[in-house]
């Protein structure tokens, strides 16, 4: 009937928007094609992602090509990541109080912002922003300059003012991309979709056998960042590099210690499997995993789960579902459908308006941004050639390197990487620069200085010497001012009993200084040319307390020649240079 | 909800007050949560109007203070107290300053820090004062709108630099010292802002106000607002989208009332707990603002009510700056002046379609909707954040025990000095004759 339905028509254009005209006629939801009509001159950015309706797969085109994989053969795996990385900053995203650590005493850490009380106003630090800013640059992302605050609103007791401040609609960072190398492939390409920054909740712990909740407010409003990625991994393992690299690029940048047993690094997987040369399956989402392991753990469960599932049912497709990781049974489990997915009426934050970045402040952060791993690498080998033949060692630099405490508000708290370039280029107080063989300061780090922290259950950041202490004390072993055995025990002590004093003097307490071969020997051993005569009464006293060992080398059994130089050595508590003492020996002994 | 309820910390406007030497003698009534418009929805009971006091002996003849902040205005007008402090979302100064016939001044949005303010719809609260006269609401103002770091909305300090020296420049070209002359100032009279149900009274006291200040020199000039009539339903929408989003956080467990469920709830989850102090603890008028507030933000709605909604509201400032002679400095869109309509420095209408209503004929719940139509004059300011300011007009030819009314001078955004300024000329029309 026509004027039935004009009067629908124009119902429609009055009372209703354009959304539900477009709703007509396409006859369903599908993507987001038609231009906003004339009229609407107003459109807030969030107009753009909100009216997309789950674009998650939509506008799908793979960009890898399908590799068979044995365990799974016939199938493809869609894997895409959301990881939650708490930023490491001294104080909270929007309000003064102190970021707390896992171990505070609950709810010392609240302001009257963070408990909601009503009068309260948020403030974003700008701390949070900046090392935001870093992980989107080495996340290789584009930023945006103008960017805002949604609420997002659900009931729960870990959430005091019922609802969480993120980025939903203009993120800080889109469009970016992780290189992830995968043991025993080429390395894959991950596109970062963006990044946001959101508050972290309160910790709610309920308690069955009281029937009560306990909340510890202590974490909430922590900053945080949403990294979310293309679906752009295609196994277990490649998920689980994917969230190590991204692990090594937050701790580089400071923005995130990423510890994900301690919770500041927890993911979000989202999983689908389709035939082979199929269209893409339905995904499900499995909520705050918090190990690698429990990662690949569950997306092999998950693929057994939904390849199971399509088999037994033909034509259908996998239920959407957001579902749960037993860390006991190692399976998933569902947590609600699709069906039951809270509507959580996501608002801009009127309180916050726009982010604003000014093109100044983008270019310091670009300019001040720590180097990553990998490139710390290349630019060491590339500055020090000749580490191309100790890469065992200078990977155990830089993981130690990256392994170091993350400092708050992204301050450098020293790594060991900068601690090696100095030693090997120090500039000292005096103003001379000294240079010192790279493949030997690797040694005496890698293997003696951490290798004595590691023993003393000590990490880099307790290392007591300075780099003037340690690089004075490589060069009086490399003069042979003392030996390196003594070098050794002069490392150990100062580890022991830390003092501003040099090792020359350090040394020389100790009695520490190499005995010299001869008179005419080392004249840089501060004046105690002399001591030659007491490395000569040492290998005299060797050969009157060992005389039948004497006999036996005389009789030409050069071996027992070893435990004599053994015993000298012993004598000297290890100032001796043992060629020397051979030498000495065996003229003694001729 | 909050009964019983001690802040930890001061608002920022209560330190400024107290460090300037002024006591802070009491708190005032005013409608839950600044929602109403009456002053009626109050666990405390509803607010009676002062004035006239003779006749108001019982309740019968009770009228009301008008809302929200109608405790202020009915304390001022009272004389308890020199001035007092409102809250403005929507209308809730200068409603009651018109009804008590005293001054209220909803200030420029931003110029007055909202730390410690209660929230209702943050994009919209301002911070008002109510006073017995221009001068001592200015001196308030000047005390004060200062920037505050704790306010992340606070108007920047250059920004009030800036605002305020074209204010000033302005205000020199217009010579109000000589002789009472006003040449030079430019008022607007918005046409849409005279609906059927305005009382003809008002319109008369609107009359005498106009022709006297042409009779100084004033030129007066209509000017048309034509997205005035959606600003009613836009305000509403936002308002309440936002009442439901920061009044989620009472929810009985920081703070506020709290109401233990039934035996046998299913008290792990975490909504059953929290429903029973919410549905204890909340007015009929704070419920139905959160549910339609919540329907607004519901992803069905959400386009067609809260973005239809912003549209509107983007429209009625498009309006507003295109007839004001000084640019808007707080937008951030770029100031259109292209445009061939007049300009004028101050707008003037009425700031309520009648005097205050008998309170025994409100809370009947009779007049339901009328409720909602006599923010009509005040909300789209509100949506603007433009300095509004309601000045008490008295005919002296009438009888004195007539009711208040109040005649509402508004500005572009940043220029509460000059509807200060304006203001005390209106005030200044009936002390002087």
């Amino acid at each position: 009937m026509p004027s039935s339905w004009r009067t629908t028509s124009s119902q429609r254009g009055a009372a209703t928007g354009w959304w539900d005209e477009r709703k007509q006629v396409t006859g369903k939801i599908t993507s987001w094609s038609r231009p906003l009509p004339s009229g609407f001159s107003f459109r807030p950015p969030m107009l753009v992602r909100r009216l997309r309706p789950t674009p998650y797969f939509r506008a799908f085109h793979d960009l890898r090509t399908y590799q068979e994989d044995i365990r799974w053969p016939g199938w493809q795996v869609i894997i895409g990541i959301e990881t939650h990385a708490q930023i490491k900053s001294h104080r909270k995203l929007f309000s003064e109080s102190l970021t707390s650590a896992p171990d505070d005493p609950p709810n010392t850490h609240v302001s009257p912002f963070d408990a909601a009380f009503p009068g309260t106003l948020p403030k974003v630090n700008p701390k949070c922003v900046d090392l935001a800013l870093r992980t989107a640059f080495a996340l290789k992302c584009r930023i945006a300059h103008r960017s805002s605050f949604d609420r997002k609103h659900y009931f729960y007791s870990d959430l005091p003012s019922g609802y969480q401040i993120t980025q939903q609609y203009a993120p800080l960072a889109k469009n970016g991309e992780l290189e992830v190398q995968t043991p025993g492939s080429s390395p894959v390409t991950v596109r970062i979709k963006q990044i946001q920054l959101e508050q972290d909740t309160a910790k709610s712990t309920f308690n069955p056998r009281t029937r009560t909740s306990n909340i510890d407010l202590n974490r909430a409003g922590t900053g945080l960042m949403e990294i979310v990625s293309e679906p752009d991994m295609r196994s277990p393992e490649e998920a689980g590099a994917y969230v190590r690299t991204l692990q090594a690029v937050l701790r580089a940048m400071g923005s995130s210690d990423g510890n994900m047993e301690q919770g500041s690094l927890r993911c979000d997987v989202n999983v689908s499997v389709n035939q082979k040369g199929g269209p893409p399956g339905i995904r499900c989402e499995i909520k705050n995993l918090n190990s690698v392991r429990f990662i690949m753990a569950a997306i092999r469960h998950e693929i057994k789960r939904q390849t199971e599932y399509l088999l037994a049912n033909p034509g259908s497709s996998v239920p959407q579902e957001t579902r749960g990781f037993d860390e006991n049974t190692f399976e998933t489990f569902r947590l609600r459908s699709k069906e039951d997915a809270p509507d959580y009426r996501y608002m801009p934050d009127p309180n916050l308006g726009v982010l604003v970045l000014s093109q100044s402040r983008i270019e310091e952060i670009q300019k001040m941004l720590p180097a990553l791993p990998w490139e710390k690498r290349s630019r060491l080998l590339e500055q020090y050639p000749q580490l191309g033949a100790k890469e065992q060692s200078l990977d155990v630099l830089l993981n130690v390197d990256n392994g170091r405490d993350v400092g708050f508000d992204g301050e450098d708290s020293g790594g060991v990487v900068g601690y090696f370039e100095s030693l090997c280029r120090e500039a000292r107080a005096d103003g001379r620069t000294v240079k010192r063989d790279p493949v030997v300061v690797l040694n005496w780090l890698t293997h003696e200085l951490l290798g004595q922290l590691t023993a003393r259950k000590q990490t880099f950041s307790d290392n007591a010497l300075t780099v003037s202490q340690l690089g004075e004390l490589i060069d009086l072993v490399q003069s042979k001012s003392i030996t390196g055995t003594s070098g050794k025990f002069l490392l150990r002590h100062m580890l022991s009993s830390p003092s501003s004093d040099s090792p020359t003097k350090i040394a020389t307490g100790l009695e520490l200084i190499a005995l010299p071969a001869s008179p005419s020997f080392s004249p840089s051993s501060q004046g105690k040319g002399s001591a030659s005569p007491e490395l000569q009464s040492l290998c005299e006293a060797a050969i009157t307390a060992l005389p039948s060992e004497v006999a036996a080398l005389r009789a030409g059994n050069r071996n027992v020649l070893n435990k004599i130089v053994g015993y000298v050595m012993k004598q000297s508590r290890g100032r001796a240079d043992a060629v020397a003492v051979r030498n000495l020996v065996e003229e003694l002994v001729r | 909800m909050l009964r019983g309820f001690t802040s930890p910390f001061d608002a920022t406007v209560v330190s400024l007050l107290q460090d300037s030497g002024a006591d802070v003698i009491g708190k005032t009534n005013c409608d839950e949560f600044g929602m109403g418009s009456l002053n009626i929805h109050s666990c405390h009971g509803p607010v009676w109007n002062p004035v006239n006091q003779d006749c108001a002996t019982d309740s019968l003849e009770a009228r009301s203070a008008g809302g929200s902040s109608g405790g202020s205005a009915a304390a001022v007008a009272a004389g308890l107290c020199d001035a007092a402090l409102g809250t403005d979302t929507g209308g809730s100064v200068r409603l009651p300053a018109s009804y008590c016939g005293v001054v209220g001044l909803k200030p420029s949005y931003g110029l007055i820090s909202r730390w410690g303010v209660v929230s209702y719809a943050d994009s919209l609260d301002c911070v008002g004062i109510l006073a017995s006269d221009v001068d001592t609401t200015e001196r308030i103002f000047h005390t004060l709108a200062v920037f505050d770091a704790l306010d992340p909305t606070a108007a920047p300090l250059g920004l009030r630099k800036e605002v305020y020296q074209s204010t000033e420049k302005r205000l020199s070209s217009i010579n109000f010292a000589k002789s009472n002359s006003l040449e030079g100032l430019r008022v607007g009279i918005p046409q849409e802002y005279f609906p059927s149900e305005l009382s003809t009274e008002i319109i008369q006291q609107l009359r005498n106000v106009v022709s006297e200040l042409r009779l100084r020199g004033a030129m007066i000039i209509p000017i048309s607002l034509p997205s005035t009539s959606y600003a009613l339903s836009s305000y509403y929408v936002l308002a309440s989208a936002e009442a439901s989003s920061n009044l989620a956080r009472y929810d009985g467990v920081q703070y506020g009332s709290y109401v233990k469920p039934p035996p046998g709830t299913d008290i792990t989850k975490t909504s059953n707990v929290y429903a029973q102090s919410r549905t204890a603890g909340f007015g009929e008028e704070v419920q139905k603002r959160i549910l339609l507030g919540t329907y607004a933000l519901s992803a069905d709605a959400f386009d067609n009510y809260f973005l239809q909604a912003q549209r509107v509201r983007q429209l009625i400032k498009e309006d507003f700056n295109h007839v004001f002679a000084i640019p808007n400095h707080y937008s951030d869109s770029p100031v259109m002046t292209s445009s061939k309509s007049p300009k004028v420095d101050v707008l003037l209408h009425p700031s309520a379609i009648r005097t205050a209503p008998l309170l025994n004929e409100v809370s009947s719940g009779a007049s339901d909707l009328s409720a909602y139509v006599q923010d009509v004059l005040t909300v789209p300011a509100s949506l603007a954040g433009l300095p509004a300011l309601s000045v008490p007009v008295k005919d002296s030819d009438r009888e004195s025990e007539r009711w208040p009314v109040g005649i509402s001078v508004v500005g572009q955004w940043g220029t509460d000095e000059m509807v200060l300024a304006i203001g005390k000329v209106v005030q200044d029309l009936y002390r002087e004759s």
